[in-house]
């Protein structure tokens, strides 16, 4: 059985590569042999001294500041140590490649994404590489480990790849997510004069809004995501874990009068008529920028909203930042380089991953790209102030919990949407995510 | 042009009565060095066919009975990934849109292409009319799908007009229950045009005398129709049947782009089975299920055969000589 | 064409009138997205309808330097041109056999070529990406042409056989006459009788490769080897985090959109025939 498996696609790349010969050789248009799965230089395992190279696909793409960031470190990194770096800004699709491409041994040394991305494409299956080593390396020039650096908080709240090991990714950009507004918007000073301590003083605030006729609250309404942050943020607010309730295979969590009441405090939102109109008929970023012209109150986001806003909002504009009523804990992703199963040039990669987290290279991060580093040390952006504060909490705890990749796909999106466009009640909601959830199961074996 | 003689080359055909005509002189070395040749002129094509077509269908029948993530081993699974599709509502879904845009969007498209091309037969200038409608079938469905973000959003130009003709409250065009029949709509769009062209041609054909003799029989615009031009193009029908089925089956980056907006998957709700395939095998933060992935797209090829088979058995008719 | 007997009846002339409205509303919205490509972001969401009062052809920098579609267009038309050329080249030589030898073998293979054409592309898509990365021909432009090359098989065979079986088989009975081979007679006699097919078989086989999407998203992804509706389907992926600009996403449309008006203005009535004569034989 085992030597039939490999038969298949060897015969068709063997006839495909004899169809090219016949066919395409004298096609001049750029050879296929670019370095990005070829190995270093054969100078062997010592090489990660004395030069030699690895392979990197992005998540950015050229032409965005992160990658502008990492491009110069690079080329320090380049200049310092006389390796090579051969990146792909291949851009968020990035995840769906890296699966296939590791399945073809054609996958670069190293690629990086969100830790949640990471985890369901490869680390789950025991397709990343354990990093615990680079834990162990000095910072160049900062001369302190990459274990003190970072917070262990941010691998801590990571799930368990099949080894065990938390240490699949080595993050350098830190996020969370939460309601951001404009505190200098005199309809929202006016109706909010404290924070709300509980939901209902939340739903106060909305109708204090509603009364001036402006939206409490701006949603892209395609975006179950985003959206979803609120039922993820009430549902743990009320004592559940979103992971625990997805992983039921029963169901039975749904049945759980605390996730009713979640839902119900989410329904509050759609039913109180307190979402900007339209959202259900529009495309990101429509509803986003309405929210930065002032069209609505508060706007449920990962903090990099406010980059993706900058250039949009007035002058006058002040940051603020809350989660939402009864949540404790702010929740968090991460962003970082990983190893793929079949990493060649793992010493190399290893080295720059350290290397990057450099204070002076990392705090690019901030300055350029608008975005939050997990070393404290670099501070945030001047309107993240408030959202970094959150995220020095002790302990982290995972957006949904962790939960994402394929139950996201088929149990939650579209029920959830249905739910945030008002198709569907409360009641109806739950029951209808148990049901799927219980057949989303049956069809995962 | 020296072009002009064979472009119809159905007249041609007629005229030679076959193209395996044999002439008095000369019939035995022509018919000999023909059989010497048709491998060698038939090779190149066969081979790239072969591997680059057949080869990878049988692939792909044969992943779908294994579970693989493109990693690991596969793991044989027999028809298990079928009966997984079964009880997958979302593929379920997606295979009812499938066969709502087959169906659904098939009939209007059939039935407006049609009138178009009665209208278009009578109408000045018609070859511009003609092209005009024929081009968005040229056109990549994803500028249809990002032009619609704009087009149909709630203040968009669309909306903006339907109040200035006095409806104060026009349709939410894009919300996800719309998806749908948006899609649908826009698809059915870029393809009449297509369709009516093909009919025209198909119509233009039809000799003119039989029209005449119709009329001579005292049959009236209705009935020349339905005795002279719907029996006459019955064929060609049938062929844009078949067509359309296909296109229907692959349709891909219209959905993946409507609206603008590919940040995210689509909401399942628009899925087809193409997006589907596609989900699964390159899924964003989930496993590749590659198995499953082949098995969906190979339940898209079934429906091809069972409505190319269905569709060529229910509109056989007789062909009609000339 | 064909004289008209009488003048149109009412129904007609409404249902004339309808057409020309449609056709009205198609040409408006092509030149609507032309107009918008040179538009200011927000100005086109505040005021959709308006008129470009400062035609902002930095929409047309930004997608060329940022969105990288000078390069993705070059890979367009290197990969578009040179799959179809292969197509043509390929499969002439068998659909002229196909014609001219019907029996039972050539009709076999007829058949099977034809069969490809019910083939949806979703199921190659992934043996075909696994394969080429096998071949190391992923992520790169060969193995995107070969693949073309592969899905342009069924139709192209199809579509020349039509034509060459419509050349009188006089012709190269002549040439061999002569004492000219098969291949002489081929390259000599029928090619140039055949050249207005084969340049409508390219034409065909360019338009369905620059439009392609499906297979160049799977099978490329590095900014220096992706087809244009990748470039511009990760363009307006990446533009949710700097900020949607209409302006120059529709700027982005247009690069695609234009070289079809291009050719479709010029090569119109070719393509139109190519793609609706050949269909009922």
């Amino acid at each position: 059985m085992g030597s039939t498996t490999g038969r298949g696609p060897r015969l068709l790349a063997i006839a495909t590569a004899a169809v090219l010969a016949v066919g395409v050789s004298a096609c001049s248009s750029g050879k296929s042999d670019q370095g990005a799965a070829a190995p270093a230089g054969g100078s062997g395992g010592e090489a990660a001294k004395s030069g030699g190279s690895f392979s990197y696909w992005s998540m950015w793409r050229k032409d965005e500041p992160q990658a502008k960031v990492i491009q110069a470190a690079i080329d320090q990194f380049t200049a310092d140590t006389g390796i090579k770096v051969d990146v792909e800004w291949t851009g968020r699709d990035v995840a769906k490649k890296i699966g296939p491409a590791m399945a073809a041994n054609k996958a670069p040394d190293m690629w990086d994404q969100g830790a949640d991305s990471i985890y369901g494409t490869a680390a789950q299956n025991g397709n990343a590489q354990d990093l615990s080593a680079v834990l162990g390396m000095t910072i160049p020039n900062d001369n302190v480990k990459v274990s003190d650096a970072i917070p262990s908080k941010y691998w801590d709240s990571l799930p368990k790849d099949p080894k065990g090991g938390q240490h699949w990714v080595i993050p350098y950009e830190a996020s969370t997510a939460g309601v951001f507004y404009n505190a200098a918007d005199p309809d929202v000073s006016a109706a909010m004069t404290s924070a709300p301590t509980d939901w209902d003083g939340f739903i106060k605030v909305c109708d204090a809004l509603k009364a001036k006729n402006k939206p409490c609250v701006a949603s892209e309404g395609e975006d179950s995501w985003t959206n979803g942050l609120w039922f993820d943020y009430l549902v743990n607010a009320n004592g559940v874990n979103f992971a625990d309730l997805a992983d039921d295979k029963t169901g039975a969590s749904w049945d759980n009068p605390a996730v009713l009441k979640a839902a119900q405090q989410t329904e509050q939102l759609v039913k109180g008529g307190y979402i900007i109109p339209t959202y259900t008929a529009t495309k990101y970023p429509a509803q986003q920028t309405n929210w930065a012209g002032g069209k609505a109150g508060f706007l449920m986001n990962g903090n990099w909203v406010t980059a993706e806003v900058a250039k949009q909002i007035p002058a006058t504009w002040k940051y603020g930042f809350l989660l939402p009523p009864g949540a404790s804990q702010p929740d968090s992703m991460v962003f970082g380089f990983a190893l793929t199963k079949n990493a060649k040039n793992v010493a190399q990669a290893e080295k720059f991953m350290a290397y990057f987290l450099q204070k002076k290279t990392l705090s690019g991060i901030s300055t350029d790209a608008g975005n939050i580093t997990p070393r404290t040390d670099i501070p945030a952006p001047a309107e993240l102030t408030d959202v970094q504060k959150t995220l020095g909490a002790d302990k982290l705890r995972l957006t949904f919990d962790g939960v994402a990749g394929d139950w996201s796909t088929k149990v939650w999106n579209q029920n959830f949407l249905d739910f945030w466009h008002g198709k569907t009640d409360a009641a109806g909601f739950v029951a209808k995510m148990k049901s799927s959830q219980v057949s989303f199961w049956k069809t995962q074996s | 042009m020296s072009t002009a003689t064979i472009q119809d080359p159905s007249r041609t055909r007629r005229v030679r009565g076959g193209s395996a005509a044999r002439g008095p002189v000369g019939a035995a070395p022509l018919e000999r060095s023909r059989r010497r040749m048709f491998w060698a002129f038939t090779a190149p094509a066969v081979v790239v066919y072969a591997v680059l077509f057949l080869l990878p269908v049988g692939y792909a029948a044969w992943t779908s009975l294994y579970k693989w993530d493109g990693i690991s081993e596969k793991k044989w699974k027999g028809l298990g990934n079928y009966r997984i599709l079964w009880q997958d509502p979302i593929f379920r879904h997606s295979l009812g849109n499938t066969l709502k845009t087959l169906l659904v969007g098939g009939v209007i498209t059939f039935v407006i292409a049609f009138a178009l091309m009665l209208v278009l037969r009578e109408m000045n200038r018609r070859l511009f009319a003609r092209s005009v409608l024929f081009f968005p079938c040229l056109v990549n469905a994803m500028v249809f799908g990002i032009a619609a973000g704009v087009l149909f959003s709630p203040d968009g130009p669309v909306n903006q007009v339907l109040k200035w003709l006095g409806w104060s409250h026009p349709p939410q065009w894009l919300a996800t229950e719309h998806l749908q029949t948006m899609i649908l709509g826009t698809l059915v769009w870029t393809a009449t045009g297509y369709y009516t062209a093909i009919l025209m041609a198909a119509v233009d054909q039809i000799p003119e005398y039989l029209y005449e003799a119709a009329e001579l029989d005292g049959a009236n615009a209705y009935q020349r129709f339905r005795h002279v031009t719907l029996p006459m193009c019955w064929e060609v029908i049938s062929v844009c049947a078949v067509l359309w089925t296909v296109s229907s089956v692959k349709v891909f980056e219209l959905i993946l782009m409507y609206g603008g907006s590919s940040g995210a998957q689509p909401p399942s709700d628009s899925w087809n089975t193409a997006l589907y395939v596609y989900e699964e095998a390159f899924p964003q933060a989930s496993t590749p299920q590659l198995g499953l992935a082949t098995a969906a797209a190979l339940v898209s090829l079934f429906l091809v055969v069972i409505f190319t088979v269905v569709l060529r058995r229910l509109l056989r008719r007789d062909p009609i000589e000339y | 064409m064909r004289p008209r007997r009488k003048a149109p009846s009412l129904p007609m002339r409404i249902a004339t009138g309808a057409v020309w409205l449609v056709v009205a509303a198609d040409i408006a919205l092509i030149g609507w997205i032309l107009l918008t490509s040179l538009r200011d972001g927000t100005d086109i969401l505040n005021h959709p309808f308006g008129v470009p009062t400062h035609p902002k052809g930095a929409n047309y920098g930004k997608v060329f330097s940022d969105g990288g579609f000078g390069r993705a267009a070059l890979n367009s038309v290197v990969v578009a041109v040179l799959s179809s050329v292969l197509a043509v080249v390929v499969a002439a030589p068998c659909a002229y056999a196909l014609a001219r030898r019907r029996n039972r073998v050539s009709g076999a293979m007829s058949m099977t070529f034809a069969m490809g054409l019910g083939v949806p592309g979703q199921v190659m898509v992934i043996p075909l990406f696994i394969g080429l990365a096998h071949a190391n021909l992923d992520d790169s432009q060969p193995g995107l042409i070969l693949v073309y090359l592969g899905l342009a098989m069924p139709f192209t065979v199809y579509l020349l056989t039509g034509f060459f079986a419509g050349i009188p088989a006089v012709l190269e009975e002549a040439a061999v006459l002569d004492g000219a081979g098969m291949l002489r007679t081929f390259t000599k006699v029928i090619l140039p009788v055949a050249r207005g097919g084969l340049i409508t078989a390219f034409l065909l086989q360019f338009i369905s490769a620059w439009n392609e999407t499906l297979f160049a998203i799977v099978l490329t992804h590095s900014q220096d080897k992706v087809t244009l509706p990748v470039a511009l389907s990760s363009f307006v992926n990446e533009a949710q985090l700097n900020g949607l600009d209409w302006g120059a996403m529709f700027a982005g449309v247009c690069v695609v959109l234009a070289p079809m008006i291009a050719l479709f203005s010029w090569l119109g009535t070719r393509i139109i025939q190519g793609m609706t004569v050949g269909i009922g034989k």
